[in-house]
C-alpha cells in the first residue's frame, strides 16, 4: 500500500459469481462488497476489485466476513490476494502515519 | 528564446556557490533567475521528439460511466497513445495514507474534473483535439454536496465503508461537570482556499528503454510520489526514479500525485518521453485544496477571564477522496482550543466524504481553520467580559509546561503573552480621522467610490500555534549525504538530500549549514532526487528542521572522519581543530592544508536524521503526538467602507518566534508570504463549489490579493531557542498563515459591529444582505450579465 500510513496487511478481493446461484451474479457481488464495506476497512481498487487494509488481524477477520458472506450469497469464489507490508508503520525504510503536516 | 535538448536545471542556481553562514541574511541563488525569466520551471522541460500528454476528466461531481469510446481519438493522426482504466498496469488506485482515489476512473466518478482518459500526441493541440474526440457515456447522478448531510445515518454512501473518513475525539479533564460564569457559544465556517501556485502541475517523464522510467517532476515529497508510482506502474523502485525540476510553489498542494502516474504511464507505453502540462483552469481541477469546515463552539469562563472550559465540534470536507484528510483532522482536533490553557475540554473533529472536489495539505492545515473559531470565540468571550480581548488572551496563555487537552506538556520557550504584548505595544498607524484622504488609502481605491464618508476602522488581534513536523508516531526523517573533496579550485562540499525547494529556501539554507559546520567556502547543492534517501515532505514547517539537521549531522560526520585523519596520520594531538578555509587549523595555527589531507581521499558520510518520537493518540485523544510548536500573533488594521462592504487592510503587525533565523531574509520572506496567503483566505480566496462543480477555476474569478491588497508589515521575530531542534530553530512557514485571517476578520468585527461568523468575508456580510444571492435571471444592461450570465450559472451553459 502507497502512502505514509502503511497498514500491516492489505487482502485484495475480487468476487467470482456462480451463474447457477439463486441470487443474480450482481447480487452475489454486492452481498461480499457491503459485507467489505461493513468491516470499515475497504476501498474499491479496481472493477469488481475491493481492498480491505489495516491491522494484521482486523483484516484476516474481515477478510472471513467477506468470503462468508460472498459464498452464503452463492458466488463461486472469492480471488484473494494477501499482501503483509514489510515496512508497516515505516516509510521507505521508515515512517507510519502521518499526523500532521 | 532557447529550448534546452534535456532535462536540465536552471533551477535553484549556480551549481557551486559560496554562502554565508547560518545567521546572515542570504540572498537566493533562484531569486534573480526567476525575476529574469531564466528560471527553468517543470513546465519549462524539452526533450527533442517528447509527447505531449492531456487529461480527460469527468464534468460531472457524481456520475456512473457506462461506456467510452476512444477509437476516433485513436484515430486522429498525431496520436500516440489513448489509455485507460484498463491500461494502469499495476494498482489502480492510489493515495498517500489511503489508496482510494483511481488513477483512471472506471465505473464512476466522484468529483468534477476526475481523469477518465489519457491521450499522447505530437502536439499540444492535437492532444486537446483528442480530448473531444473521446466518447464518454455517463449517467449523471445527484451529488452528495454537504458533509453535515454526509455524516447522517442512512445517507449515500460514497465509499464501500462509509463517508465518515475519520472521528477524532479528544476529552479532556470533565467539561459536562465544569461550571462556568460566562458561557458563549459560536458557529464558524471557512470556504474553500486554493493554494494557488504560480507553477501549474507539469512534468516529463522519460523511458530508459528497459523498461524504467525517469521523471522530471515538481512536487514536495519525491520519495512519497516514488512509492505510489512504483505501486501503480508495477515496477520496482529502482526503475522509476525521480529527480525535482523547477518548481513554482507548493503550499501542501504539490503532496498528493496529479500528473505522475499519467505521464509515466504514456511515456512506457509510447517508448517516448512524455510531458504533462496543466493550464490554470485544470490545475484547479487537478490538486486538492484547504478542507472547507465548519465549526460549533462553546467557551465557559470565570467572571475574571480564566477559561473554565471548551467545546467544540469541528466537520472538514475531505471532498471525493481521502488525501491527507486523517492527518487534517488530527490538527484541527489537538489545536481546537488555541494556545490557552483550558482545564476541561470536550473535543470532536470528524472529516467526511462528499463529492466536492478532494482536499487536502494546505499551509497550516486543520490549525488554520480552528484558529479563526477559538480566536473568534476569545474576542466574544471579552465582549461579554468586558474584558480588553488581548489581556483576556493574555490572562489564558499557555507557557513553557502547560498542557495541551492532549495531556502533552509544551516544552521550551513557550512566548504567546510575550509575542501578544509585542504587537500590542507596536504603534499603530495614523488615522486620518474625518480629514482629506488620498483615495488610494481608502477602501475602493481609485474607483472613487467613497472619499472617507462610511469608512470606518478597525482593529484586531489573534494568536495561534501548531505543531512542527510529522506527529502521531509518525517516524519523521530525512537524509543527507555530504562529501568533501579537492577539486580543481580548491575545497568543495557537495551536499545531496531529496529535500524540494518549492520556493522557500532549503537549498540556501543547506548550503549555510554546510558553510557553517565546515568551514569551507565553496558549496554545491546537488539536484534533490530518489538516489538518495527521503528528506520527507517540504510541508509542516518541517525541511530546515529535518534536512537542515540532517546536513548538520552529516557535516559533523564528514568533519570528524577529517580530524580523525589528521590524528591518525599527523599524530597530531589536538582536540581544537577547525577548518578555516583551505587548512585545518588548530589554536588559530595551520595545522594541514586540505588539499595535503585529502589528496585524492574524498570523506563522505550519509546520514539519517530523526526527531523525538511521537505517540499516536488514545481513545480520548490523549497523547505526546507533537514533537514541538511555532506562535505567532498578529495585530490587524483595517478601513472599512460600511455602505459597499469595501475593505482595506490598512496594517498587519506579527511577532514570531522562530528560535532561530538561519537566513533572516527568508524567515521574513516566510512571514510576510504566510501572512499575504492569510489575508487572502480572510477576505478574498474561496473556489466558489454548487452542487459539487467548481464555479472560479480561474485567476479572473478566484480572487488572490496582489500587491495593492497588501500593506506594509510590521514584524518582530523573536529567536528563543528549542533545545530540542538544530540550532534551537523552529518552524517558520505555517504559523503566519494561522493567526493572520482571525486577526483580520477581529478588526473587520470591530470596524462594522457585525458578527462575521464566515471568512472569506465577503462585501454581502459586511453591508448586511443575504450570502446567496436572490437567484433570478439576469436583466437587460445589469452590468453586462446579460451577456455572459451571473458566476454561478456560468457553469450551466
Amino acid at each position: 500500500m502507497p502512502g505514509y500510513n502503511r497498514a500491516e496487511l492489505s487482502a485484495e478481493l475480487k468476487i467470482v459469481p456462480s451463474s447457477r446461484a439463486e441470487k443474480a451474479p450482481r447480487e452475489q457481488v454486492e452481498a461480499g462488497t457491503e459485507a467489505a464495506g461493513a468491516t470499515g476497512l475497504a476501498h474499491d481498487a479496481g472493477p469488481g476489485t475491493t481492498v480491505l487494509s489495516g491491522g494484521r488481524a482486523e483484516v484476516l477477520k474481515a477478510l472471513m466476513k467477506v468470503v462468508e458472506a460472498s459464498l452464503d450469497a452463492g458466488a463461486r469464489g472469492v480471488e484473494v490476494k494477501v499482501e503483509a507490508e514489510e515496512d508497516a508503520g515505516r516509510f521507505g525504510g521508515a515512517g507510519g502515519r502521518r499526523g500532521t503536516s | 528564446m532557447t529550448t534546452p535538448t534535456t532535462p536540465t536545471r536552471l533551477g535553484p542556481g549556480p551549481a557551486t556557490f559560496s554562502p554565508g553562514g547560518i545567521g546572515e541574511s542570504q540572498r537566493r541563488p533562484d531569486g534573480v533567475p526567476k525575476v529574469t525569466g531564466e528560471f527553468e520551471y517543470s513546465s519549462d522541460m524539452w526533450l527533442d521528439g517528447m509527447l505531449w500528454g492531456a487529461t480527460l476528466r469527468s464534468p460531472h461531481p457524481r456520475a456512473n460511466i457506462w461506456s467510452m469510446d476512444t477509437s476516433e481519438a485513436e484515430d486522429l493522426p498525431g496520436v500516440y497513445a489513448v489509455l485507460t482504466h484498463k491500461d494502469v498496469p499495476g494498482r489502480k488506485v492510489y493515495g498517500m495514507e489511503i489508496p482510494d482515489q483511481p488513477v483512471l476512473a472506471w465505473e464512476s466518478v466522484r468529483y468534477q474534473g476526475e481523469p477518465v482518459a489519457l491521450v499522447a500526441a505530437d502536439h499540444p493541440e492535437t492532444a486537446r483535439r483528442a480530448l473531444e474526440k473521446i466518447h464518454v457515456e455517463y449517467e449523471v447522478l445527484e451529488p452528495l454536496a454537504d458533509a453535515e448531510v454526509a455524516m447522517e445515518e442512512g445517507t449515500l454512501k460514497l465509499h464501500p465503508s462509509g463517508n465518515l473518513l475519520r472521528h477524532v475525539p479528544i476529552r479532556y479533564g470533565d467539561p459536562e461537570a465544569a461550571q462556568a460564569e460566562v458561557v458563549v457559544t459560536g458557529e464558524y465556517e471557512i470556504g474553500m482556499q486554493d493554494q494557488a501556485f504560480l507553477g501549474p502541475e507539469s512534468g516529463l517523464a522519460v523511458p530508459d528503454g528497459e523498461g524504467g522510467v525517469d521523471l522530471y517532476i515538481s512536487t514536495q515529497w519525491l520519495h512519497v510520489d516514488q512509492d505510489q508510482l512504483t505501486e501503480s506502474l508495477g515496477l520496482s523502485p529502482e526503475m522509476v526514479r525521480l529527480t525535482l525540476s523547477g518548481v513554482g510553489g507548493a503550499f501542501g498542494g504539490r503532496e498528493d500525485l496529479s500528473m505522475q502516474i499519467h505521464a509515466c504511464m504514456l511515456a512506457l507505453h509510447t517508448s517516448r518521453p512524455v510531458k504533462i502540462v496543466y493550464d490554470r483552469e485544470e490545475s484547479f481541477f487537478g490538486h486538492v485544496h484547504r478542507h472547507p469546515c465548519k465549526m460549533y463552539y462553546e467557551h465557559g469562563a470565570t467572571r475574571d477571564g480564566k477559561l473554565v472550559y471548551v467545546k467544540a465540534r469541528t466537520i472538514l470536507d475531505g471532498g471525493a477522496y481521502a488525501s491527507s484528510s486523517t492527518a487534517v483532522c488530527s490538527n484541527a482536533a489537538r489545536f481546537a482550543v488555541g494556545p490557552y490553557e483550558v482545564p476541561n475540554a470536550r473535543i470532536d473533529a470528524y472529516v467526511v466524504y462528499t463529492n466536492n472536489p478532494p482536499c487536502g495539505a494546505m499551509r497550516g492545515f486543520g490549525a488554520v481553520q480552528t484558529c479563526f473559531a477559538h480566536e473568534s470565540q476569545m474576542d466574544k468571550l471579552a465582549a461579554a467580559l468586558g474584558m480588553d480581548p488581548v489581556e483576556l488572551r493574555q490572562k489564558n496563555a499557555m507557557s513553557e509546561g502547560s498542557e495541551l487537552p492532549t495531556g502533552q506538556k509544551v516544552e521550551g520557550p513557550t512566548p504567546v503573552a510575550e509575542l501578544l504584548q509585542r504587537i500590542k505595544d507596536m504603534p499603530l498607524p495614523e488615522d486620518a480621522g474625518d480629514g482629506p484622504r488620498d483615495l488610494r488609502e481608502l477602501p475602493g481605491g481609485v474607483s472613487n467610490t467613497t472619499h472617507g464618508e462610511g469608512v470606518r476602522r478597525g482593529v484586531g488581534y489573534a494568536v495561534g500555534f501548531k505543531n512542527v513536523g510529522f506527529a502521531e508516531g509518525f517516524d519523521d526523517y530525512a537524509t543527507a549525504r555530504v562529501r568533501l573533496s579537492m577539486s580543481d579550485d580548491g575545497p568543495l562540499v557537495e551536499v545531496h538530500t531529496a529535500a524540494a525547494e518549492v520556493g522557500q529556501g532549503v537549498v540556501t539554507i543547506q548550503a549555510q549549514i554546510a558553510r557553517t559546520e565546515l568551514g569551507v567556502e565553496r558549496i554545491s547543492v546537488l539536484p534533490a532526487d530518489t538516489r538518495v534517501g527521503s528528506a520527507g515532505s517540504t510541508s509542516a514547517s518541517r525541511q530546515t528542521y529535518m534536512t537542515g539537521g540532517a546536513v548538520k549531522l552529516a557535516c559533523e560526520a564528514v568533519r570528524e572522519r577529517l580530524f580523525e585523519r589528521v590524528r591518525e596520520e599527523l599524530g597530531h594531538p589536538s582536540d581544537g581543530f577547525s577548518i578555516e578555509g583551505e587548512n585545518v587549523v588548530s589554536n588559530g595555527q595551520m595545522v594541514v592544508p586540505l588539499a595535503e589531507l585529502l589528496g585524492g581521499e574524498d570523506i563522505e558520510e550519509t546520514v539519517v536524521h530523526r526527531h523525538v518520537e511521537t505517540f499516536s493518540l488514545d481513545e480520548n485523544g490523549q497523547g505526546d503526538a507533537d514533537v514541538t510548536y511555532a506562535f505567532s500573533a498578529h495585530r490587524a488594521v483595517v478601513d472599512v467602507d460600511t455602505e459597499l462592504g469595501l475593505v482595506r487592510v490598512v496594517e498587519l503587525a506579527t511577532a514570531q518566534d522562530v528560535g532561530k533565523a538561519l537566513n533572516p531574509q527568508a524567515v521574513e520572506g516566510q512571514i510576510e508570504g504566510g501572512t499575504a496567503q492569510g489575508l487572502g483566505l480572510a477576505i478574498l480566496e474561496e473556489i466558489q463549489v454548487r452542487g459539487g462543480k467548481v464555479l472560479n477555476a480561474s485567476f479572473t474569478d478566484y480572487l488572490l490579493p496582489t500587491i495593492l491588497d497588501m500593506p506594509p508589515v510590521k514584524m518582530d521575530v523573536l529567536e528563543l531557542a528549542d533545545p530540542g531542534a538544530p540550532y534551537g530553530l523552529r518552524g517558520v512557514g505555517e504559523p503566519p498563515n494561522i493567526s493572520t485571517p482571525p486577526a483580520v476578520v477581529a478588526a473587520l468585527r470591530a470596524a462594522t459591529g457585525k458578527e462575521l461568523p464566515r471568512m472569506p468575508v465577503r462585501p454581502e456580510q459586511i453591508v448586511g444582505i443575504a450570502v446567496e444571492p436572490p437567484r433570478r435571471r439576469p436583466q437587460q444592461g445589469s452590468a453586462g450579465y446579460a451577456e455572459i450570465g451571473r458566476l454561478d450559472e456560468r457553469s450551466e451553459t
